[in-house]
């Protein structure tokens, strides 16, 4: 754990009922502090359901979400949550989308300000303040998505598949872009995906989920460097890795 | 028919691309070809003295009766007959500022009783059947009622401008508001956002583009009532002017009273347009 850090995230027993529908079947998982933890599962297994109740959009049936062992309710500042359509607000300019939460918390025009022109430069987007979103490319609308998100400078990220809409090159230095963008700020992030390059690539560790109702069936450590770039797709540890997690994927 | 033809068939009836500026002012020119003509029909049928000049005074006639009514001397007449004379102004006056007066208030009424019924269940549960049954009661079944409440004159006049006006903002803002998507909301819950804000930060500038059109049908509504209005009796308003010239047979002076309205109802709506057009900015493709 990085020093002074705080923001470790833990689901503990968590279920989620649909009337006679369970989608989540008492998930634990921990999320430590200014790490990334991938969270793979097939798809349609509840993975956005699990996203939405850490973030607080769903009561959970049974079980908790905790916050530096605090419990929480509702959906906060502290977890910003990033979906795969984004969460621009398409009638605001960049620019006042990424004000967007620093006003909602009542920072000074100054400092709302200040974090708006560093969130411009970190997502290289400086010359599209005045855009709006509907005027920028899929892969400037997530960068400037989780920007919007960072503007509150959350301790925990929540991911859901946020790159998921984006061609394959697009998404390659979007993963190469976050990666940078997190090693200079220290957050905890939760990435729901069901890509398994993106959960390699990105994650410091690995929750496997099963099929619907979904619970934890392995968790593992990614053994590749925090500075790992797009070189490491030809590491053969990596391949392996790949493989290996892609046969319990679809075994699950 | 071919594949091939009926293949070209449905290109061909297929939207083409998206106009653009340019064609977009060809067409505005394009819309001044039928007035044009329709003033040059109506120029023929005067001049060959088709129609006597009571059903269908001469476009001469009506342009000189349009310039005395508003730079025309004003000349006294008897007490309770309306002057038309030099009094284009004041009578147009009159109409604009019945009209402002009572679409404001309506906007005002719709804007919040529309953002109620879009953001609360409960409130659709309780007032949604009446307000539907309501707005089925047509505008002139308004008029006796209003002349009982606020006599002949103006409470009678801007009361029916109100009703007339206030349904379209009403039902455009309730709509758009109970359309945002829930992301929007949930977004902005989770930036920080008190549920006491959501109104002003989400709902009401999601709803924009829609309740400005609900606005425009309003604008107009409420000018197309200003007659009705000063149908019951007002001594000032275009309408007023246009019922007494109507009682002393001045044709000319009732299409007058015809190219005021549709002039004022055009430029009224071109400025709401303009003045609104960075709401809708966001939405136009």
């Amino acid at each position: 754990m990085v020093a002074g850090v705080t923001g470790v995230l833990e689901a503990s027993g968590l279920t989620k009922a649909f009337g006679e529908l369970l989608v989540l079947d008492g998930v634990d998982l921990q999320a430590r502090a200014g790490q990334v933890l991938s969270v793979l599962g097939p798809s349609g297994c509840g993975k956005s359901t699990l996203l939405r109740v850490l973030a607080g959009f769903e009561e959970p049936t049974s079980g908790a979400v905790l916050l530096d062992g605090v419990r929480l309710t509702g959906p906060s500042p502290d977890r910003g949550m990033v979906a795969q359509a984004g969460g621009l607000f398409p009638w605001l300019t960049l620019r006042d989308n990424l004000a967007f939460g620093p006003v909602a918390s009542r920072r000074s025009p100054a400092q709302v300000a200040a974090v708006v022109d560093e969130l411009l430069t970190a997502t290289g987007l400086d010359g599209f303040a005045d855009a709006l979103p509907k005027q920028l490319s899929g892969g400037m609308r997530q960068r400037a998505s989780i920007a919007q998100v960072l503007a509150n400078r959350p301790p925990v990220l929540l991911l859901d598949e946020p790159f998921g809409a984006l061609d394959a090159q697009t998404r390659l230095r979007m993963h190469e872009w976050l990666r940078a963008l997190l090693a200079e700020r220290p957050t905890t992030v939760l990435l729901v995906t069901h890509d398994v390059e993106e959960a390699l690539l990105l994650g410091d560790r690995l929750c496997l989920l099963s099929g619907r109702p979904a619970k934890i069936v392995e968790e593992l450590p990614v053994p590749f460097g925090v500075h790992r770039g797009r070189g490491v797709l030809a590491d053969p540890d990596f391949v392996r890795l790949k493989a290996a997690v892609l046969e319990r994927v679809l075994a699950a | 028919m071919s594949a091939a033809l009926l293949e070209d068939a449905l290109v061909a009836a297929a939207p083409g691309p998206p106009r653009t500026r340019r064609r977009a002012h060809g067409h505005r020119l394009l819309g001044l070809l039928v007035p044009l003509l329709l003033l040059g029909a109506w120029y023929v049928v005067s001049s060959q003295e088709l129609l006597s000049t009571r059903l269908l005074p001469s476009p001469g006639t009506v342009a000189t009766a349009l310039g005395d009514f508003f730079a025309g001397d004003s000349t006294t007449t008897l007490a309770g007959v309306v002057p038309f004379t030099g009094a284009g102004f004041e009578h147009l006056g009159a109409s604009l500022y019945r009209c402002g007066v009572s679409w404001l208030l309506a906007v005002a009424v719709g804007t919040v009783v529309g953002l109620l019924l879009g953001l609360s269940q409960l409130a659709r549960d309780l007032l949604d059947p009446l307000l539907n049954a309501l707005r089925a009661v047509p505008l002139f079944a308004w008029l006796p009622l209003a002349l009982i409440w606020f006599g002949l004159g103006e409470g009678a006049a801007r009361a029916i401008i109100f009703v007339g006006a206030l349904w379209p903002v009403l039902v455009a803002v309730s709509d758009a508001v109970g359309r945002v998507p829930t992301a929007h909301v949930e977004t902005a819950r989770m930036l920080g956002t008190p549920r006491r804000w959501l109104w002003r930060r989400v709902y009401l500038p999601s709803a924009l583009p829609e309740v400005v059109t609900g606005l425009r049908l309003s604008l107009t509504l409420a000018w197309t009532c200003v007659i009705v209005g000063e149908l019951s009796g007002t001594d000032r308003g275009v309408g007023a002017m246009m019922s007494a010239a109507r009682e002393t047979g001045r044709t000319e002076q009732v299409v007058v009273g015809i190219v005021v309205f549709a002039t004022v109802g055009l430029v009224a709506d071109l400025l709401l347009r303009a003045a609104t057009a960075r709401w809708v900015r966001w939405s136009r493709a």
